[in-house]
């Protein structure tokens, strides 16, 4: 009968393949014998240079940029630590010779994530605890910065350089002494927009359709703080989740353009086009004028929904916007052309285009302060990373110079930064661009004390549309032509 | 049962196992014990919940991540002091686990009886739905689900290092392995191995068919609920894109690439994935053939095809046929001389195919 002969052979092999697994595996990296037990991983063992893991997503609604972000960090150790491209037409190759004050950087690794704080754990664990990374660049979005900055906290010889995730939380909240972002947050990109429509366009009422994760919800917070903290009045929030196809029944619950303003938009990725295309099936015809959104308006929404879109507002992002040319940031866009002959980024459609395309998007861009900010950071301690502390200490008190603005750290180690505010215009070839309207400088991300590690996170119904005092109000730059009249 | 009958090859071999899985941590990296081998016990005690419907009740269940997910989510609720999301109950850990437990065993009741008339394709449709249902529960009720997940959550003191939680995937995985097993074989095991093989027959014998599938639901959902629990302690956080559509077909697809007639099966599935999500971007030049790790989830695809093609009863099916291969039939001996023979038939009838 079957119990003498039950899986007696799959039981060997599953034995036997576990043994020399596990053989295999205590042989690999010189960390044999390394007792389980032990909390984090040891970081001196594996040298004295830096170990970098780049966080990126290959998959999702942001998979598309992958190339760009790991592109615009390699761009900041091409341009400052001697680094030159594996490849002359994609980053994912990555880079060889790094060096900063006499410490080599290696890549490790690139992570993939999926846009979910399950996978990025996953992928971050997998570059820290098996390849032995001790500086991470990334996340690209607003919950996988969350688990990352989580993921930190316990991993106190570990240092974070964040990408581009745009979520309050994970720096207001968190609070992991060893996670730094030098960019703002989707709260702080849209800073002055409300007070912009409130004196400027005479808005008084607004809906609000916003991505249902921690992102769209920091986002649409700015806004409504900043647009109620003037006076105005939003009467609807409504929370489709990310990935959306069919908006057609949240469309359903905006109210009809006779009873608001305006509408505020911080609809992303894929779902951007099509919540307005919706928008218009089921509300009539669209006038710009009568929307904002946040930095996912962009030009090309003009490819589907025609001229029409010209005149909306926008937010701002870690760039400014692209009329915008100052010496400084045409050095920074040849320099990308100079590393590589093309870069296929998400810009282009993943087709291979001049580098500097990706590179004036602030995917690429975040990715790109994070590498000069771990290139300033080694500088300020003399590339003698062996105290953590010491490192992640110096990298708290820099200011980067960058091509976009000036760059320092709050007390929670989070982006003061200018923003920039745009619109969409006509301009004489009827085609639509952004035009720059205004810049908003110096922002941080508890608004005048609106957030704070007290307050809740930004979420459906937080903040309360309530007038309050913000810090930047009639305090923004004009930008005429394209030129800030500091 | 006597001690000797107990001494089967098998046994030996499972208990040769357990031992080498006892001395593992001091053996292989950290990395190893406590990312792959930890994560192949949380997945694979999960999957095994869905080998346990399949096999003795002929139920193929979706709902069985939903139930994993609620555990770790009424985990996080309860055992959360402070912070911007939860209910922030601030329990002792260990009533939070019991509430877990309790409140995910209850569900799993509900969900069970709910759907004990079904079979088939209708029941694989309805935990769909639940599956669908509760994704969107958790993503509505941001007051129970964060807004966003619930972050931070710790694990209580006597799991703190990592190994122990290690240690307690293994011995959970070996408890809910000899556990459902054994169930087979008692009176509650074989009647529900008869309303599988013939309802009709068995409801006419008096049984309550239903209560039998909705009991044995609930026993699955009891265990998914422990995976869940040790899934939350060890990811630190879960958020309704945890327990999503796409997870919850990873952890069918783990039990069909193990095979979803075969407890060892889901332990071996869980592995399988685990390692090619981990080390197949690893291998020299596989991302010169195009196998990037965004490739990953097409790999786990085409893996699955193949094993459905090849045996469908998945890797253990094709081990097993291995080795009938390899070993001649051995002609049945004569009866154990000691004990009686147990008086029941062994044949059994797994998804439309019947083994002895």
């Amino acid at each position: 009968m079957s119990r003498l002969s039950r899986p007696a052979a799959l039981t060997l092999s599953t034995a036997a393949s576990l043994a020399l697994l596990a053989a295999g595996c205590s042989g690999d990296g010189g960390s044999s014998g390394l007792p389980a037990d032990q909390e984090s991983s040891s970081f001196s063992a594996e040298g004295d240079g830096v170990r970098l893991g780049i966080l990126g997503q290959c998959e999702g609604p942001f998979g598309g940029f992958h190339e760009d972000v790991v592109a615009g960090t390699t761009l900041a150790f091409a341009r400052y630590a001697g680094a030159s491209p594996n490849s002359s037409t994609s980053a994912l190759e990555g880079f060889s010779d790094a060096e900063v004050a006499g410490t080599p950087i290696e890549l490790v690794g690139i992570g993939c994530g999926d846009d979910t704080a399950d996978r990025i754990l996953q992928e971050v664990r997998r570059l820290v605890e098996q390849q032995g990374a001790n500086v991470i660049i990334g996340p690209l979005s607003g919950d996988e910065g969350i688990a990352v900055a989580e993921y930190a906290k316990g991993k106190p010889d570990l240092t974070v350089f964040a990408g581009i995730s745009g979520s309050q939380e994970q720096t207001l909240q968190v609070q992991a002494p060893n996670y730094f972002r030098f960019y703002g947050d989707g709260a702080i990109w849209n800073a002055g927009l409300g007070d912009l429509l409130y004196r400027e366009k005479g808005w008084r009422k607004v809906a609000v359709i916003a991505d249902d994760y921690s992102f769209g919800h920091t986002s649409a917070a700015g806004f409504v703080a900043d647009f109620c903290g003037v006076g105005g009045e939003v009467t609807h929030r409504v929370f489709p989740p990310l990935g959306t196809t069919d908006y057609s029944s949240y469309i359903a619950q905006l109210p009809d353009p006779d009873e608001v303003d305006g509408y505020f938009w911080a609809v992303g990725g894929t779902g951007t086009q099509a919540a307005l295309e919706a928008f218009v099936n089921a509300k009539g015809d669209l006038t710009g004028d009568r929307h904002a959104g946040n930095f996912f308006f962009n030009p090309d929404l003009a490819q589907a929904l025609g001229t029409d879109i010209a005149g909306a507002h926008i937010g701002g992002f870690a760039t400014l916007p692209g009329d915008i040319q100052t010496p400084e940031i045409k050095e920074y866009l040849a320099a990308a052309d100079e590393t590589w002959e093309t870069i296929p980024g998400s810009l282009s459609g993943n087709e291979p285009a001049p580098p500097s395309t990706s590179a004036a998007f602030g995917f690429f861009y975040g990715y790109y302060s994070a590498g000069v900010a771990l290139v300033e950071g080694l500088k300020a301690v003399d590339g003698d990373i062996s105290d953590p502390k010491a490192f992640q200490s110096a990298v708290a008190g820099l200011t980067l110079d960058l091509p976009h603005g000036d760059i320092s750290l709050d007390e929670n180690r989070s982006g003061i930064v200018d923003v920039g505010l745009s619109r969409l215009a006509v301009n004489d070839s009827d085609e639509v661009v952004q035009e720059s309207v205004a810049i908003v400088p110096g922002v941080d991300q508890t608004f005048g004390g609106t957030f704070s590690p007290d307050t809740p996170s930004p979420g459906r119904d937080f903040p309360k549309c309530e007038k309050r005092d913000l810090p930047w109000e009639g305090k923004a730059i004009p930008v005429v032509d394209g030129v800030p009249q500091r | 049962m006597t001690a000797r009958d107990l001494l089967t090859r098998s046994n030996l071999l499972g208990a040769a196992l357990v031992v080498v899985l006892l001395v593992l941590p001091s053996l292989a990296t950290a990395y190893f014990v406590n990312f792959v081998m930890t994560q192949t016990f949380i997945l694979g005690l999960a999957a095994a919940t869905i080998v346990f419907l399949a096999k003795y009740g002929g139920m193929i269940s979706l709902a069985q991540f939903l139930l994993f997910g609620v555990a770790g989510f009424m985990f996080g609720n309860a055992a959360q002091e402070t912070g911007a999301r939860g209910l922030n109950l601030g329990w002792h850990p260990w009533a939070a686990v019991v509430f877990a437990l309790a409140v995910t065993t209850a569900a799993a009741f509900v969900l069970g009886a709910l759907a004990s008339r079904s079979t088939g394709l209708y029941f694989l449709m309805l935990t769909m739905v639940y599956a669908v249902i509760g994704y969107y529960v958790f993503a509505q009720i941001v007051e129970i689900s964060g807004p966003g997940g619930l972050t931070s959550i710790q694990r209580p003191d006597l799991l703190g290092p990592p190994v122990r939680l290690y240690y307690a995937g293994l011995g959970l995985s070996v408890l809910a392995y000899v556990g459902f097993r054994a169930v087979g074989r008692t009176a509650f095991g074989l009647a529900l191995q008869g309303v599988r093989d013939d309802p009709v027959r068995m409801a006419s014998l008096g049984f309550n068919v239903p209560l039998h599938r909705a009991l044995a639901f609930t026993l699955a959902g009891f265990a998914a609920g422990a995976g869940g629990l040790l899934n939350v302690w060890w990811n630190g956080q879960i958020d309704p894109a945890s327990i999503a559509i796409g997870p919850t077909l990873i952890l069918l697809i783990i039990a069909v690439i193990g095979g979803i007639s075969s407890f060892e099966g889901a332990w071996l599935g869980a592995f399988v994935y685990v390692l090619i999500f981990t080390y197949l971007r690893d291998l020299p030049l596989i991302d010169r053939v195009g196998i990037t790790e965004a490739r990953f989830n097409t790999v786990i695809g085409v893996i699955v095809l193949v094993i459905m093609m090849l045996s469908p009863e998945g890797l253990t099916g094709i081990a097993r046929r291995l080795r009938r291969r390899l070993r001649p039939p051995a002609r049945t001996g004569p009866a154990p001389s000691t004990g009686p023979p147990l008086p029941v038939r062994t044949t059994e009838k797994e998804l439309g195919v019947t083994r002895r």
